[in-house]
C-alpha cells in the first residue's frame, strides 16, 4: 500500500515536471562555457547519472525533455574532458560557490515549521526523532516550510554575503549571481577570473574569513606571554577587513599601544579581549555551508531546473528585496486542482494565498499539491490509506 | 626613458635577467676561470657554499657587483658538479634566504619610490608573475591580489598566514615588506634549484672542478638519527626519513616530531640534534623552540603530541595496520610494548 502511494505521488510529480520542462525549457540557464562543464541528473527512481556533457544548449534541452529528471545539476568546475572519470577530467578551474541554508541560521521560529517525516510510512513528527514509532524505520527526513521571517533572514544573510564579497574580496557585481536554491536557501556563484583557479585549501581559508573563524588577538597585534600580553600594532594597521570590524565594534577609537593597552586592561586582560573578539566574530561572521564552497568538483543545481524536494524552481534573483520564493519560483498552475491527503495539519502561504489545512482530504491548486507532496507532507488523495 | 637597475642591485640579485645580460656582454669564456686572477672568485664561491652547507648560516657578505655576479655563477657551477640533491636543496634554501634578507631591507628602507617600484617589478612581476603594488596610502605597505596571496600562504601552516588575520580590502591583502618577501621564499628556492639542475656545461674549468671536489669531500655524510625506528609510529618515521634526506619539513611536521620525542622521554638536547639535517638548521633557534615546546620557555606550557585526526588533516598521517585503535601517535609505542 505504501509503495503504491509513493508510486502515485511520483507519477503525479513526474507528469507535472514533464509538463514544466516542455513548456518552460527556456528557463534552463546554461552556465558559462557550458561545453566545459560536467552535468548530472537524478532520476525519479533515485539513480544519479553523472559525467554527462553537452556542447550545445539545444542538446541539453532535448535530453531533459526526453528524460525528465527529478533534479538537474551542473559542475562548478570547468573541465577539459567533462565526461571522463574525476581524476582524468583535466580540471581548468571552478566557480566559487556559496550556499546559505535555513538549517544553518538556527532561527527561533524554525521549530514552528519543521517536520520530521518517516521515509517509509510518511508519518510526520513535530519533534526530532530517530526512529518512527509507527513502523520502526530509522530513516527520518527533516523538512521545513520557510515562513516570511525565515525568508527575510535568508535574504539578509545573502545580502551580507554579497557585501562581504564586494567589499573585502573586490568581486564585481557583474561577476556574481544570486539565486534561490529552489528549497530553503540561496546560492551565490562567483565567476570572477582571479578566483577560479583557487584550490580547496585556499577556498577553505576564504570560508574561514567569511564565517569569522579563528580570529585571534595576535592578528590585532596582541600576543599572550608569561607576563600577560604584549602589544605590537601591525604595520598594516586596523583600517581593513576583520581588524577594522573588531576595532569599530569594540569602539577602540585610537590605534596606539597605550590606548589598546588601557582598553585590554579595562576589560580584564588577554583572555577577556580574546573572548570579546570571539563574540564579535561569531556575531558578524556569516552562516555559509563550508563544504559547498571548498568543493571544487561539485555538481550544483542548475538555474531554471526544478528542485524535487519542493517542486520550486531554482531561479536567479535580480532584486533580492522584492523576491518572494513562494511566489516567484513556483511555476505550476493555480487554475487546476488536485485532491490531497495531508500527513499533518499545516499553515502556510504560497503564491500569495494563505492556507490553513487540517489533516484530511483537501482540494488544492496543483501548485500547492506539488509543493506539499514534494515535501512529503501530503499524498495524492485517491491513494491515501 | 627606461629605468634600469643599479649595479648594486645586480650584486644582490644576480639571478635577474639583467645580471645574465651583463655576463653575456662581457663575452666571458668559462675557460678564463682557469686563469690565476679569477682564483679569488672561485675561492669566494667555495667559501659561500661551505658557509651555507657546512656551517648552516646565510652568507650575507656583499662585494662589488662584478665579483658578486661571477661568484654566483661559480657557486651554481660547483653545485651542479657536486650534483647531490640534498646539498643542492640546502644551498637553494640558503640562497633564497640570502635574497630575502636583501629584499626585505631594500623594500623596507628604500625611500626612492621609483627604485622600490622597479625592484618590485623585476623580482615579483618579471620572475614570479606576482603582481605586487605599493600601497599609495603607506609606502611601507604592499598590496597583492587575494588569490595570489592565498596560492602562496596556504602552504604555510602558521595561524598568522590565515586570511582572517590579515588586512584585507577590495580584493587585496596588505602586507609589510618582510611578509611580502617571505611569501616568495619557495619561489626563489625553486628558481635557484632549477637553475642548478638545468645547467648544461660541457666542460667545467679545471680550477672549479678542483674546488668542487674539495667541497664534496668536506660534506661529511649527514648525521643520521640513530633511533631504532621499528618502534616508531609511521608518521614519525616518515618525518625522520625526510630530515635524513635534508628535506625541509613543514612547521607542523617539526612540531609533531619534537613533541613526540619530548613525550617519549628524550632530552631537549637530543631533540635539537634530530633537526641538524634540516636545511635551515640553526642550533640556537631550534634549541629555543624545543625548550618552548618542553615548557621551559615562554608561557611554560608543555605542548602535547597532536592527535592522529589533526595529523590526518595536515597530511602528516601515514597510518599502517599497526596504528589500529590509536588516536595519538604517542599511543603507538605504548600499545606495542604491552
Amino acid at each position: 500500500m505504501k509503495k503504491e502511494i509513493t508510486l502515485k505521488n511520483n507519477e503525479f510529480i513526474f507528469t507535472l515536471f514533464k509538463e514544466y520542462y516542455f513548456k518552460n525549457i527556456e528557463n534552463l540557464r546554461p552556465p558559462l562555457e557550458m561545453h566545459n562543464r560536467e552535468y548530472g541528473i537524478m532520476t525519479f527512481d533515485s539513480r544519479v547519472i553523472r559525467h554527462l556533457s553537452f556542447s550545445k544548449l539545444g542538446n541539453l534541452k532535448a535530453y531533459i525533455i526526453q528524460n525528465v529528471p527529478s533534479d538537474i545539476f551542473c559542475s562548478n568546475a570547468y573541465y577539459q574532458f567533462p565526461t571522463f572519470p574525476i581524476n582524468e577530467k583535466g580540471w581548468k578551474g571552478a566557480d566559487m560557490i556559496f550556499d546559505i541554508d535555513l538549517n544553518d541560521l538556527l532561527l527561533p521560529c524554525q521549530k514552528e515549521h519543521t517536520f520530521y517525516i518517516c521515509s517509509n510510512c510518511h508519518v510526520v513528527f513535530r519533534d526530532l526523532t530517530k526512529i518512527c514509532s509507527a513502523c520502526q524505520n530509522t530513516k527520518i527526513l527533516k523538512n521545513t516550510i520557510p515562513c516570511f521571517r525565515c525568508i527575510n533572514a535568508l535574504k539578509k544573510e545573502t545580502k551580507n554575503l554579497t557585501e562581504f564579497l564586494k567589499k573585502d574580496f573586490g568581486i564585481k557585481e557583474e561577476n556574481m549571481e544570486v539565486s534561490f536554491s529552489g528549497n530553503t536557501g540561496f546560492h551565490v556563484v562567483v565567476f570572477q577570473s582571479n578566483y577560479l583557479m583557487l584550490d580547496s585549501k585556499a577556498r577553505s581559508d576564504i570560508v574561514g574569513y567569511i564565517m569569522g573563524k579563528n580570529l585571534s588577538p595576535e592578528s590585532l597585534g596582541v600576543r599572550n606571554d608569561k607576563h600577560g600580553y604584549r602589544i605590537k600594532i601591525p604595520l598594516s594597521g586596523y583600517s581593513y577587513g576583520w581588524r577594522k570590524r573588531i576595532v569599530q565594534k569594540m569602539k577602540i577609537s585610537e590605534v596606539s599601544n597605550d590606548y589598546l593597552n588601557k582598553f585590554i586592561k579595562k576589560i580584564g586582560g588577554y583572555q577577556s579581549f580574546k573572548n570579546e573578539i570571539d563574540k564579535i566574530a561569531s556575531d558578524l561572521g556569516l552562516k555559509i555551508d563550508p563544504q559547498v564552497t571548498t568543493d571544487i568538483h561539485r555538481i550544483f543545481r542548475m538555474v531554471g531546473s526544478l528542485n524535487s524536494k519542493s517542486g520550486l524552481s531554482k531561479i536567479i534573483c535580480n532584486n533580492l528585496d522584492k523576491f518572494d520564493p513562494m511566489i516567484d519560483s513556483c511555476f505550476f498552475d493555480d487554475d487546476k486542482n488536485v485532491d490531497i491527503s495531508l500527513n499533518t495539519p499545516l499553515k502556510f502561504s504560497i503564491k500569495g494565498k494563505k492556507y490553513n489545512l487540517d489533516k484530511s482530504i483537501s482540494t488544492v491548486p496543483v501548485s500547492v499539491g506539488v509543493f506539499l507532496i514534494s515535501k512529503k507532507l501530503a499524498n495524492i488523495a485517491s491513494c491515501s490509506s | 626613458m627606461s629605468i634600469i637597475l643599479g649595479k648594486d642591485d645586480l650584486a644582490k640579485y644576480p639571478f635577474l635577467e639583467e645580471a645574465g645580460n651583463y655576463i653575456r656582454e662581457t663575452h666571458f669564456d668559462l675557460d678564463e676561470f682557469n686563469r690565476s686572477e679569477f682564483l679569488h672568485i672561485i675561492e669566494r664561491a667555495s667559501k659561500r657554499i661551505e658557509f651555507e652547507l657546512i656551517q648552516g648560516k646565510v652568507f650575507i657578505d656583499l662585494e662589488k657587483y662584478d665579483i658578486e655576479l661571477f661568484t654566483f655563477l661559480v657557486s651554481l657551477i660547483i653545485m651542479n658538479y657536486i650534483n647531490e640533491d640534498s646539498a643542492i636543496k640546502k644551498f637553494s634554501l640558503f640562497e633564497a634566504m640570502r635574497v630575502e634578507k636583501f629584499l626585505v631591507s631594500d623594500l623596507s628602507k628604500e625611500k626612492d619610490l621609483t627604485r622600490k617600484n622597479l625592484l618590485i617589478s623585476k623580482v615579483f612581476r618579471d620572475l614570479f608573475q606576482l603582481d605586487v603594488e605599493l600601497d599609495p596610502k603607506n609606502n611601507h605597505l604592499f598590496k597583492m591580489n587575494i588569490s595570489d596571496y592565498l596560492i602562496r600562504a596556504t602552504s604555510f601552516n602558521e595561524e598568522e598566514w590565515k586570511l582572517i588575520g590579515r588586512a584585507v580590502d577590495n580584493g587585496y591583502v596588505y602586507l609589510d615588506g618582510d611578509e611580502t618577501v617571505r611569501l616568495i621564499r619557495y619561489e626563489i628556492y625553486n628558481l635557484m634549484y632549477n637553475r642548478i639542475k638545468n645547467m648544461n656545461i660541457t666542460k667545467i674549468p679545471e680550477q672549479i672542478k678542483i674546488h668542487a671536489v674539495l667541497i664534496k669531500n668536506k660534506l661529511a655524510p649527514a648525521i643520521r638519527y640513530s633511533h631504532t625506528t621499528t618502534d616508531l609510529p609511521p608518521c614519525i618515521k616518515k618525518a625522520l626519513e625526510l630530515l635524513n634526506k635534508n628535506e625541509n619539513l613543514p612547521h607542523s611536521a617539526r612540531f609533531m616530531l619534537a613533541t613526540y620525542m619530548l613525550s617519549s622521554g628524550k632530552s631537549v638536547d637530543d631533540v635539537v640534534l634530530l633537526f641538524q639535517n634540516a636545511p635551515d638548521y640553526n642550533e640556537k633557534i631550534t634549541k629555543y623552540q624545543v625548550e618552548h615546546l618542553a615548557g621551559k620557555k615562554g608561557s611554560q606550557t608543555k605542548y602535547s603530541v597532536p592527535a592522529c585526526s589533526k595529523l590526518v588533516n595536515e597530511n602528516l598521517c601515514y597510518a599502517t595496520i599497526d596504528c589500529r585503535g590509536i588516536t595519538n601517535p604517542i599511543q603507538f609505542g605504548r600499545k606495542n610494548r604491552k
